[in-house]
């Protein structure tokens, strides 16, 4: 692979089945993303996102098919969690026993450094700690949590614990960062608000692309809300079981796939989009994707080059 | 209103006026009792616990302080009983909890042997460690040992899987995740485990110093008791409750100390 190749590779998702006894989740799905991407993944409730996240998370692999990230530069089997690979839960994602800075600093201490020398080098322990602690309160400073580096999170509310479980995902720098339904218990305001951060992060990402470097953060975003998800993603991947099989030659439902991937509109972390506008993309998903009345076949709406 | 708050100054008050009662009605038993028989010493009045403290406090015949011999014995046997139990208790809990085999291996034969009742199985710990230090060690260690690593082992697998998932993708290994996130969450639950378990301890301990001790609480108690000098059995178990709420008292601000985030509910 070479040094280009690597600066855009994201994530391969070749021929991913999973089922759990007879019940078939997930068929032949196939997805790429590259380095910088912010990926929205929606889908009906029960069609899999969560199956294909864990898939991806290397917490369960899939049955069948190959799901490939960068690991120390070489493409590798992601059939572990690893340091490559990042996630953010609804909940359960900060420890409580550490405050917000040393929840940030924690990956940075156990990427970086190793028990013994932390035991047995205590002043370059000592020194690497204040590096890393330093680190993490900049990152803080830029999702808006200064104040608050010293609170335990169950001093913090709910979005700010949400925060700062973004930023000890994305301090890191992960290839990939996959985030669960990150806002599903936040209210409207709150969520709105974490949105305009995910937004600053793909500003982030456009400036080191038009310089020429690696874009440091590629982003699966999973939301059951449509707005949430055109707004945040600059790729709208829709997930779904309702799609024509029968004319793919099976008698009986092989699990979901992808049924819709196309380039979503991308809006600055100040822009309030005007959410009338994207009527028809809402209506074409809701068709396409959510609709168990309306099969098609399941290339039609996967178009990431509309010019064509 | 259930539960419904007071201030600092009345709980103080009202905690004070209970103690001075049991104090009051003590004084009262006693003084009933001895218009009836003037020798009593089954419930020694005041003088007589007096007394009972200079007999415990003061060189016997021996040139020996009772109150210093028993305290150096019974506390070695259940310092060193405890100390071996904790970490023992501990490592089989860690172990049980983080590494599947040996889960399943352990499993039976602890969750068994924590419910075997260590007084009634006195008898053993005589038979393989005969009547010294070992025996008192063992029998502590082996007492508390089960139902540590059970609460450990318990502990660790209420852990949502998501955090142990989270530490991996954050570069840790497999060492990592059990010594800087497992044992992190579960230390309060592990110090309020060890809280719990000194009262059996000592419990263990003093039934079988009544046995075959020849120094000790339980041995001073068991025969001064057979002298019906209860004016120095009183005060001795006063000096083991206070000795368990020092050591629980101990516990829980170490706790606090270790675990700062433990039951911080505020928002």
């Amino acid at each position: 692979m070479t040094l280009s190749d690597q600066n855009n590779f994201g994530l391969q998702c070749e021929g991913v089945s999973h089922w759990f006894g007879e019940t078939k989740v997930l068929f032949d799905l196939n997805l790429n993303v590259d380095a910088g991407q912010f990926v929205a993944l929606i889908g009906p409730s029960g069609c899999g996102k969560s199956t294909l996240l864990r898939a991806i998370l290397g917490t369960h692999p899939p049955h069948r098919g190959k799901i490939l990230t960068l690991q120390n530069g070489r493409l590798a089997n992601a059939d572990r969690p690893g340091r490559d690979r990042g996630i953010v839960y609804q909940k359960y994602s900060l420890y409580p026993f550490l405050t917000a800075l040393d929840n940030v600093a924690l990956g940075l201490k156990f990427d970086q450094t190793t028990t013994a020398f932390r035991w047995l080098n205590w002043a370059g322990w000592g020194k690497k700690r204040r590096e890393f602690r330093d680190r993490a309160a900049a990152f803080l400073e830029k999702v808006g949590l200064g104040q608050a580096m010293h609170l335990y999170p169950s001093q913090m509310s709910g979005g700010m614990q949400q925060r700062v479980a973004i930023a000890q995902a994305l301090i890191m720098e992960p290839e990939i960062i996959l985030l669960d339904e990150p806002f599903g218990a936040l209210d409207e305001a709150t969520r709105e608000e974490l949105q305009e951060m995910l937004l600053q992060f793909y500003e982030e990402n456009k400036e080191a692309m038009a310089e020429g470097r690696k874009p440091p953060y590629t982003l699966i975003i999973v939301t059951h809300e449509l707005n949430e998800a055109i707004r945040v993603g600059d790729r709208l991947v829709g997930l779904s079981q309702y799609w024509d099989w029968k004319a793919d030659g099976h008698n009986r439902s092989p699990g979901a796939t992808v049924v819709y991937d196309k380039p979503a509109p991308v809006f600055g972390p100040d822009e309030r989009p005007d959410y009338e506008l994207f009527a028809d993309i809402r209506q074409d998903i809701r068709q396409v994707v959510y609709n168990p009345e309306v099969l098609q076949r399941r290339d039609e709406h996967v178009n990431l080059n509309p010019t064509s | 209103m259930i539960r419904r708050p007071i201030t600092r100054s009345w709980t103080v008050v009202l905690g004070c006026l209970s103690v001075l009662l049991l104090l009051a009605g003590y004084t009262w038993v006693s003084h009933r009792q001895h218009q009836v028989n003037p020798d009593d010493t089954t419930i020694p009045n005041w003088s007589q616990l007096y007394e009972g403290v200079k007999k415990f406090t003061q060189p016997d015949r021996k040139e020996k302080r009772w109150i210093v011999e028993d305290s150096i014995a019974t506390g070695r046997r259940l310092f060193l009983g405890l100390g071996l139990g904790v970490v023992f208790g501990f490592a089989i809990g860690m172990m049980m909890g983080c590494i599947t085999p040996i889960e399943a291996f352990l499993q039976p034969p602890i969750s068994l042997l924590a419910k075997v009742p260590q007084t009634a199985a006195l008898a053993v710990y005589f038979v393989f460690f005969g009547t010294g230090m070992e025996m008192y060690v063992a029998m502590i260690a082996f007492g508390i040992i089960p139902a540590l690593a059970v609460t450990v082992h318990l502990a660790i697998k209420d852990l949502p899987s998501e955090i142990l998932d989270k530490a991996y993708t954050l570069g840790a290994s497999h060492f990592e995740v059990a010594a800087e996130v497992v044992l992190k969450q579960i230390l309060p639950k592990f110090i309020d485990a060890v809280r719990l378990s000194i009262g059996p301890a000592i419990v263990f301990l003093i039934a079988a110093e009544m046995v075959v001790g020849d120094v000790g609480f339980g041995y001073r108690i068991r025969l001064q008791f057979k002298l019906t000098n209860m004016n120095v059995v009183y005060p001795y178990l006063v000096m083991l409750a206070f000795f368990g709420f020092a050591l629980d008292y101990g516990l829980r601000f170490l706790r606090a100390k270790l675990c700062p985030w433990y039951q911080r509910d505020s928002k």
